[in-house]
């Protein structure tokens, strides 16, 4: 043992005398996590999500409690009002047909956001099975589903939704509340579906090659729990992500819908119906708060879902993680 | 690259027909007699009534009258409007202006969607880059239409600087505004896209490599970041001729532009249903056409796309 061999002509500690530190504090005994609780320990620090959170937590109160906010009756149309200033229980005045702007904007959020959020959870849905069948199965199903999807993806959203629409007015003329809700997340999301399939069936082209599967696989995982336990659930990041953002779109999509006076029907309070009422008031440039309340309401609720898609993308996104 | 060719070109077929059907299907929902609705809905003897039928091919199987759909679609025959014009004509006297409106809107949002992106893509994180974040962000969140009257009302009511509307007398210079205020509701996005895409080719080896080689930091942001990164931004803003279709018949409303959007509009506030199905099927032609064009452009571009 005299020999000095190289790499011993310093003294080295014995190995129980050296403490490695990054090593022992691992513990052993820990659940792993899993990235959706690992996304949610980022997500609690980023000011980025509590922001949006605010946003929608008012928008959510505006929905369910507008009395909170207001006590002048939405639908109550006097034309004495119209165009009357601002007083006091009725901040920014009144609208042309005598209704009260702020009160229209707080009962006009419902139609809004139901579209939004129905429209997303159908679009999700569809788009996500077919993404993920698409792209597990590959072959002659992937090649149907994908040309399938094409067809729908050919014809622009607002377009296809312009036409749908159209039919539909003359078919059911009178719908209630919930009917024109449906009528217009029907046609929204009869086109939209195919973004989040493309998406989904990229994720799952990408994931299911990938080592761990084949370790699930080895050790006796049938195909469809491979899918259902492995694959799927880390595919769905940026399609959560993705549906986030859609939503504030399809917000925004239905407002356009009723500009052209094709989302709903002007017995329907919603903010597009009343962004498009004052639209003669702005040629002339008066009374401007008839479409700026509205308008500024339905971008800060659109803003409100973009950023938490944004927060939720930094969270997951594991380059972001490093810095 | 002809395999690509057509392999892309056999893919357009059936998504055309594809399109094509689900038009054709909505044009069936609508309520009502064909024939009342073509005789202006007064009663008709049936001498006439077999005439109508006959030469609309109403009596044919549905399938048949689909084929015919399609085929008119193809000779460009989109039938009449309710006041007995030729949809097709009514295309043809709107068309250019929309055309001109579209490229328009194009540049600037290619000219000025490169330059912000690539801008805040090189300083990231920077005080450029931030802010245009935040722009961008506030731009996807409003709806066009408003957009549209804030500028109207800003530049052409209260500055007095452009005529608040076109009318019919279009030129260049008025479609400036609504211009712009189409290709803002893309911008948002090709500005995102390109700060991505340059941020991420930033970090890239072959750049790196030039980096080494001495090269100025100009000529690597041009030659090596920009061309690759562009790739994907010009595919994007090739896809988006379909929104700034749809955004053309907003943009066009608002601004009185006599082009397709505004034609569209008129008929679905007469509720020419017929019209408006003719109109948009005519616009999904031309968006199916372009986005072929596209992609073979991109595969000129890109030759990883066409081994795939």
């Amino acid at each position: 043992m005299s020999e000095t061999r190289p790499g011993q002509e310093r003294f080295v500690a014995p190995i129980d005398e050296t403490p490695l530190r990054a090593i022992d504090a691992v513990n052993v005994d820990a659940v792993p996590e899993n990235q959706w609780k690992e996304a949610w320990k980022r997500l609690r620090t980023s000011p980025l999500f509590w922001l949006a959170t605010t946003i929608l937590v008012v928008i959510a109160l505006m929905i369910f409690f507008p009395t909170l906010f207001t006590s002048a009756d939405p639908k109550k149309l006097d034309l004495a009002d119209s165009f009357e200033p601002a007083r006091k229980g009725h901040p920014f005045g009144f609208t042309e047909q005598g209704g009260d702007v702020w009160a229209r904007t707080v009962y006009g959020a419902r139609a809004s956001v139901a579209v939004g959020v129905f429209t997303t959870i159908l679009v999700a849905l569809l788009g996500i099975v077919t993404g993920a069948i698409a792209g597990f199965y590959g072959g002659i199903v992937d090649t149907l589903l994908s040309r399938f999807s094409d067809i729908f993806f050919s014809i622009p959203l607002l377009l296809a939704c312009i036409v749908v629409i159209s039919v539909l007015n003359n078919t059911f003329p009178d719908r209630g509340f919930w009917g024109s809700v449906l009528v217009v997340v029907a046609a929204l999301a009869t086109f939209a579906w195919p973004q989040i399939t493309r998406q989904m069936r990229g994720a799952v082209l990408e994931i299911k090659n990938l080592e761990f599967v084949d370790a699930a696989t080895a050790i006796g995982a049938s195909k469809m729990r491979n899918l259902r336990r492995h694959i799927v659930p880390n595919a769905l990041a940026p399609v959560i992500v993705a549906s986030t953002i859609s939503l504030g779109v399809f917000i925004v999509a239905e407002s356009s819908l009723s500009f052209l006076g094709l989302g709903f029907p002007s017995s329907i309070v919603s903010w597009g119906n009343d962004i498009s009422a004052a639209q003669t008031q702005v040629r002339s440039g008066d009374n401007l708060q008839v479409m700026f309340v509205p308008a500024a309401a339905l971008a800060i609720t659109v803003l409100g879902f973009i950023l938490l898609g944004e927060a939720v993308r930094e969270a997951l996104d594991p380059k972001a993680r490093k810095k | 690259m002809w395999w690509y060719v057509g392999k892309r070109l056999l893919q357009t077929i059936p998504v055309f027909l594809g399109a094509t059907l689900i038009l054709f299907i909505l044009l069936q929902l609508r309520p009502g007699d064909p024939i009342l609705n073509l005789a202006g809905n007064k009663p008709v003897s049936p001498e006439v009534r077999d005439a109508l039928a006959a030469q609309y091919h109403l009596d044919d199987p549905l399938f048949v009258q689909w084929i015919q759909f399609v085929k008119s679609s193809i000779t460009l025959d989109f039938g009449d409007t309710f006041s007995g014009q030729p949809v097709f004509d009514l295309i043809k006297q709107t068309f250019p202006v929309t055309v001109v409106l579209a490229i328009m809107a194009l540049a600037i949002d290619a000219i000025l969607g490169i330059t912000l992106g690539t801008i805040a893509g090189l300083r990231r994180n920077g005080w450029f880059d931030s802010s245009v974040l935040v722009v961008s962000l506030a731009l996807l969140s409003i709806p066009i239409f408003v957009v549209g009257f804030v500028m109207q009302l800003v530049f052409g009511v209260k500055l007095g600087w452009v005529e608040p509307t076109v009318g019919p007398d279009w030129n260049v210079g008025k479609l400036l505004l609504p211009a712009i205020v189409l290709a803002i509701a893309n911008f948002a996005y090709t500005i995102r896209l390109t700060r991505t895409s340059v941020a991420e080719n930033l970090g890239a080896d072959h750049v790196r490599t030039a980096r080494a080689k001495g090269l100025s930091n100009r000529l690597v942001v041009r030659n090596h970041v920009l061309r690759n990164s562009l790739v994907p931004v010009i595919t994007y803003i090739g896809i988006n001729l379909g929104s700034l279709m749809a955004g053309a018949v907003i943009t066009e409303t608002i601004f009185n532009i006599p082009g397709v959007g505004n034609a569209a509009y008129t008929a679905i506030q007469k509720g020419e249903t017929s019209t408006v199905v003719a109109i948009v099927t005519f616009m999904v032609m031309v968006y199916v056409l372009m986005s072929l064009l596209v992609d073979l452009l991109y595969a000129v571009l890109d030759p990883r796309i066409r081994y795939v």
